[in-house]
């Protein structure tokens, strides 16, 4: 017990805390801040001056830290230095929209990578193998932006079938408008589907040669019976484990996929709180992404830990 | 201005390629309902529809939708009536009687003297924080007064028969007096409140009662796309009407597409290399006229502007009220450079030449100036900054620097960046007392044709001496759909740049 759940928890802590102390240092490194962001180009040194005695930016670094970690300790994230708004609402602003294109994503590529890895893992070399592998390799290959330009190109401009940009919708209403949803999630899927769909069928084609797979065949087992009962349960460890950082990955993908379909989301807010060093939303964002990846992580450690039994028992 | 394509995810070929694509042809017809729908670059979290604070292309358009000034700009950047009838100075031109139209706010109060008084008092006041406060904070507010509801005078310390400019500034509009509260704003424009959220979409109302004629559109959107090219696929593919600021390179695509209309603005943005003279090594004028001579600004307008814009003649405003015409155009002469290189005995001279992606053209043409250079021995190093605080970071350090300056009035550009107390945003250190006193003799000149003979003297004085190289003035495009009529190209911050109430949706 104390090795399945106290020592990850306490390596959460002191991963969160690591982050916490990096994000600050590195976004307090950037040349420039708030003061001269909000005050524009035509500001004189005293306007600036004042601004920051405002706000507080005339504090050492380390003061502020402290401060600001005290906060968090207490659940409160502070107040956003460009608009006064407390950090967690603006957060929460792009929540539904960035949770509505990550779970999306992970709806559809997770089925996808399943089929592709078990069709592809248990006749490697097929024709089919060669097609999908091609095919993946190639989407994984093109950069999220270029990839949605393309899209958007082909699917919005010249053929008019999907809207090219979420044209100023953006929560839980996105929901209402499928067709906006469709080329943002396909470009989050390509990227993610290559690395899982590999994993998927390394591990199938493994299991699938191993000598418990034989024996269940040799035992009159059906193939549909020996998949699903001892090849896939042996074959998913890894794969879970590679599903968490495609998770990561997908948070990557929705900065890019945000700006380029005008979706207002968590990964834009992200971006102009470091845009305008607005260092208590940087901390915000950088803690909830922090988080998110850290929990996965400890989860996809559980699972696979989960399914690791079988594999001694079926050996 | 954000943009993603900044953010180093890609840069322009692969861009260019992709966008390539864009340029097809067929596509979905957008139908709209009498709701024009409008896309800008945004700022997030932190806009406002406060007038006095806008200070982003987005928020003028915002407010140019909800509210007034007392006068606009013509392209030329002269002034025309907009709230205010008429207007005379006394003899001093110190002392301004203004009368306003019959004109009423969106919640059918007129507008009157004390409200263009409290709009301007707001503006003055530092910690309003406004753009346009360097143009009022010089008025005599305890002198000025209401001399009747619709009479207002305004007294300054000095003369100033240019003074109806500051008027048509950007965030110079005039709102109800005591409006402290801009969540769901009264103004007096075309366009009335529906709803707005900071970063997210504005829709806006015919207002019947406009005192200009109700406008033709039932409805006004603007649609919050950040990405270049995001926006331009959303003209394509008729989800927008009207998309603002467009790319050179998009604009050539753009211009092959039966389904939209680029409309370029001429002489839109000032493009200039500012040579910082106060120091070394550019206190040296001999240095300062060699790189004026050793660039090539043709070279410079058809590779890094596209040939989407003018050369410059080394002073701001081409095309502009009191832009001396007849000035010779300042011509690449390499053994003129090489001479006062020589002559100031500072062969093989090297400096950094900061630039940054703070403008679309900053950076290749701090390249091509650099290989230009280089010609005659000059090493002129281009150093990239961030974009994000590149134009207060310019003002603090380096010897030479990209910059750039969009559409205002001569006067305003020459008091504000020019004089010897511009301060910081003079951003090459020109002092010169023979300047500020031609300036000062100008706006204190109640003559017109005297006052522009005096603002020529003062421009030859600058385009040799302040250190601002001006090589070319960049088009400023916006594109709009060909369902869409009634919108014309007009340069930024004039009376026709971004205005919707004559558009028809066809």
């Amino acid at each position: 017990m104390r090795r399945l759940v106290l020592r990850p928890l306490a390596v959460a802590g002191s991963q969160l805390a690591a982050v916490a102390v990096t994000v600050f240092a590195l976004t307090s490194a950037l040349p420039g801040d708030t003061a001269v962001v909000i005050l524009g180009e035509h500001a004189t040194d005293e306007q600036v001056a004042a601004l920051r005695a405002q706000l507080h930016l005339d504090v050492p670094l380390w003061e502020r830290f402290v401060a600001w970690s005290a906060g968090v300790a207490h659940g409160d994230l502070g107040e956003s230095l460009l608009t006064g708004v407390a950090v967690s609402d603006e957060i929460a602003r792009g929540f539904a929209t960035t949770t509505l294109l990550t779970v999306l994503a992970l709806a559809v590529v997770i089925p996808l990578a399943l089929a592709v890895g078990v069709a592809t893992g248990l006749r490697p070399g097929s024709l089919l193998d060669r097609m999908l592998n091609g095919t993946i390799v190639l989407l994984n290959s093109i950069p999220e932006f270029a990839l949605a330009l393309l899209l958007v190109a082909l699917f919005a401009v010249r053929l008019g079938w999907l809207p090219a940009t979420a044209a100023g919708a953006s929560g839980w209403s996105l929901a209402a408008r499928p067709a906006v949803l469709v080329l943002p999630v396909a470009v989050l899927v390509s990227k993610q589907l290559c690395a899982l769909a590999r994993q998927v069928r390394i591990g199938v084609s493994e299991a699938d040669g191993a000598e418990y797979a034989m024996h269940a065949r040799l035992h009159g087992l059906t193939e549909r019976t020996v998949v699903f009962r001892h090849v896939l349960p042996n074959a998913l460890g890894p794969a879970v484990q590679q599903l968490a950082r495609a998770v990561d990955g997908l948070l990557g993908g929705v900065v890019v996929v945000e700006a380029v379909f005008a979706l207002p989301g968590m990964g834009s807010g992200f971006i102009d709180a470091v845009m305008a060093r607005d260092l208590p939303a940087v901390q915000g964002y950088a803690l909830v992404f922090a988080i998110t990846t850290i929990a996965l992580n400890l989860l996809a450690d559980v699972v696979s830990r989960l399914l690791v039994p079988q594999r001694e028992v079926v050996a | 201005m954000i943009d993603v394509s900044r953010r180093s995810l890609l840069k322009g070929a692969l861009g260019t390629v992709a966008l390539a694509s864009l340029a097809g042809c067929g596509g979905a017809a957008g139908g709209s309902n009498g709701r024009l729908r409008v896309a800008f670059p945004t700022s997030g979290a932190r806009e406002s529809l406060d007038p006095h604070t806008s200070s982003l292309f987005v928020d003028q358009a915002r407010t140019k939708a909800l509210f007034d000034t007392l006068v606009g700009y013509a392209d030329d950047m002269s002034v025309v009536p907009r709230l205010a009838e008429s207007w005379e100075p006394d003899a001093t031109g110190t002392r301004w009687l203004i009368r306003l139209r019959n004109a009423r706010f969106h919640d059918n109060r007129p507008v009157t003297a004390e409200d263009v008084l409290y709009s301007y008092r707001r503006i003055a006041d530092p910690a309003t924080a406004s753009p346009a406060r360097q143009q009022f904070a010089a008025v005599d507010f305890a002198a000025s007064r209401a001399r009747s509801a619709t009479e207002v005078e305004l007294v300054l310390p000095a003369p100033n028969f240019e003074f109806p400019s500051a008027w048509g500034a950007p965030a110079a509009e005039i709102i109800p007096a005591g409006t402290t509260d801009f969540a769901a704003p009264v103004g007096s424009g075309p366009f009335r409140f529906v709803s707005f959220q900071p970063g997210r979409p504005a829709v806006f109302a015919r207002f019947d009662g406009y005192w200009g004629g109700a406008p033709t559109p039932a409805e006004l959107e603007f649609v919050p796309i950040n990405e270049g090219s995001a926006r331009v696929a959303a003209l394509m593919s008729g989800q927008v009407h009207y998309v603002h600021d467009v790319s050179a390179n998009s604009a050539s695509l753009l211009q092959g597409d039966g389904r939209t209309t680029v409309l370029a603005a001429p002489h839109g943005t000032m493009q200039a290399v500012a040579l910082k003279i106060d120091r070394p090594p550019f206190n040296d004028p001999r240095l300062q006229q060699a790189i004026l001579s050793g660039v090539d600004r043709q070279g410079l307008l058809d590779v890094a502007l596209s040939g989407h814009g003018q050369v410059g003649n080394d002073l701001f405003g081409k095309g502009l009220k009191y832009y001396p015409q007849d000035l010779a155009q300042r011509e690449r002469d390499l053994d003129l450079a090489r001479g006062l290189l020589r002559q100031a005995a500072a062969d093989g001279l090297e400096f950094e030449l900061m630039t940054s992606a703070a403008d679309p053209y900053f950076e290749s043409a701090a390249t091509l100036i650099a290989q230009q250079l280089g010609e005659i021995g000059i090493r002129a190093t281009p150093r990239i900054g961030p974009a994000e605080t590149y134009f207060s970071d310019i003002k603090k350090s380096g010897v030479a620097a990209h910059t750039r300056t969009a559409t205002l009035p001569l006067t305003t550009f020459m008091a504000q960046r020019m004089r010897g107390d511009a301060g910081a945003n003079n951003y090459t250190g020109y002092r010169s007392p023979e300047f500020d006193a031609l300036f000062t003799r100008a706006m204190s000149t109640a003559d017109e044709a005297e006052r522009a003979r005096l603002l020529t003297d003062a421009q030859r004085l600058t385009r040799d001496n302040s250190g601002l190289l001006v090589w070319g003035f960049s088009d400023w495009n916006v594109a709009v759909s060909s369902a869409v009529s009634g919108i014309r190209a007009a340069p930024p911050n004039s009376l026709d740049w971004a205005r919707f109430d004559h558009a028809v949706l066809v």
